[in-house]
């Protein structure tokens, strides 16, 4: 029975991710990746994992699936066009590192042999949540505060990435809303003063910069309207 | 007969190879990172397997922090590719060759 499960699944897995890496509409791949987290989910819990299951349905599944989505309906991407600038040579290195993947793979079935260790019965509490939740918080304690870190710095750097304009420079687009600017875009005199001008309307930051740089900031402004 | 832990290992290594042939013969960014995310999945799962047939927990625990970096790496990831469709219009990896803006 669970033979059967394991060969359906598996046979689920790698069919979806066969599909995925065939596809051409990035919408679909997305869609087969899907499967391939649910499949994974499923293998998960015949292997005595349900918290990583749950997590893997609900982080993968959910949370980053749904963002890849979104993604990709927000730039409404085209599918891949055939003609390949790539050079010709990346497609053989390909087949041929699939090829020895592949057979490394089959090594493993066929001379590796049958484990001696047995699965995990469910006498054993290793997989539930509360043991993960012990190890976390004590063995792997540090690599849990680091990991929040890394979070932060993930929340940072997406919105720093993903908003429009970014930083004010050379290219610089004034913004509805609070505007702090450096002395020196309003004075070219006062480099090293520190002091930020803070303005907090799109006019008043418009108006201060029209002094020294007022044509650039006025074109600047048009082309934000124009977006 | 049940599943041996070399049938979850092997099950791994075809996904993680299927994983390397998207990223090399994809051309779209995010498909590209789609196939990371599958190589990913596959290392979680052979993670899960040693794991469970090892009976140590830490094998999970590793899972869960490669899911956390999978996340943080998906916000980034979606952001810089925002950032390069916003600048060239295209999300041809070949296209972004040159990492000034």
């Amino acid at each position: 029975m669970l033979t059967l499960l394991f060969i359906l699944f598996a046979g689920l897995a790698i069919g979806c991710a066969v599909a995925m890496v065939a596809q051409r509409n990035p919408l679909y791949s997305a869609i087969s990746l899907v499967g391939v987290f649910i499949s994974l989910a499923s293998l998960y819990v015949m292997l005595a994992a349900p918290f990583i299951a749950a997590v893997q349905i609900i982080v993968y599944a959910g949370a980053i699936m749904v963002l890849v989505i979104f993604v990709i309906m927000l730039l409404n991407v085209e599918e891949e066009d055939h003609a390949s600038l790539r050079p010709r040579y990346l497609v053989p290195a390909a087949i041929v590192m699939a090829a020895m993947l592949f057979a490394e793979a089959a090594f493993i079935i066929y001379f590796v042999g049958d484990s001696r260790n047995t699965p995990v019965t469910n006498t054993s509490d290793v997989g539930l949540t509360m043991s993960i939740g012990t190890g976390l918080f004590t063995i792997y304690l540090l690599p849990f505060e680091i990991t929040s870190i890394l979070l932060l710095m993930a929340i940072v750097g997406a919105m720093t990435l993903a908003r429009r304009g970014g930083l004010l420079s050379e290219g610089a687009r004034v913004v509805p809303g609070m505007q702090v600017l450096p002395r020196s875009i309003v004075d070219k005199s006062s480099v090293g003063d520190a002091a930020p001008v803070v303005t907090h309307t799109t006019d008043e930051a418009a108006a201060l910069l029209e002094g020294p740089v007022g044509t650039r900031a006025q074109t600047r402004i048009k082309d934000s309207e124009l977006d | 007969m049940t599943p041996q832990l070399s049938w979850y290992l092997a099950l791994s290594a075809i996904l993680f190879t299927i994983g390397v042939v998207g990223v090399i013969i994809k051309r779209n960014v995010i498909s590209m990172f789609m196939c990371i995310e599958l190589m990913l999945n596959a290392v979680n799962l052979t993670f899960v397997a040693f794991s469970s047939f090892f009976k140590d927990v830490s094998g999970q625990l590793f899972v869960f922090i490669v899911m956390t970096v999978a996340a943080a790496e998906a916000a980034v990831g979606l952001g810089i590719i925002l950032a390069i469709f916003r600048n060239r219009e295209s999300l041809d990896v070949d296209e972004a060759n040159i990492l000034k803006l």
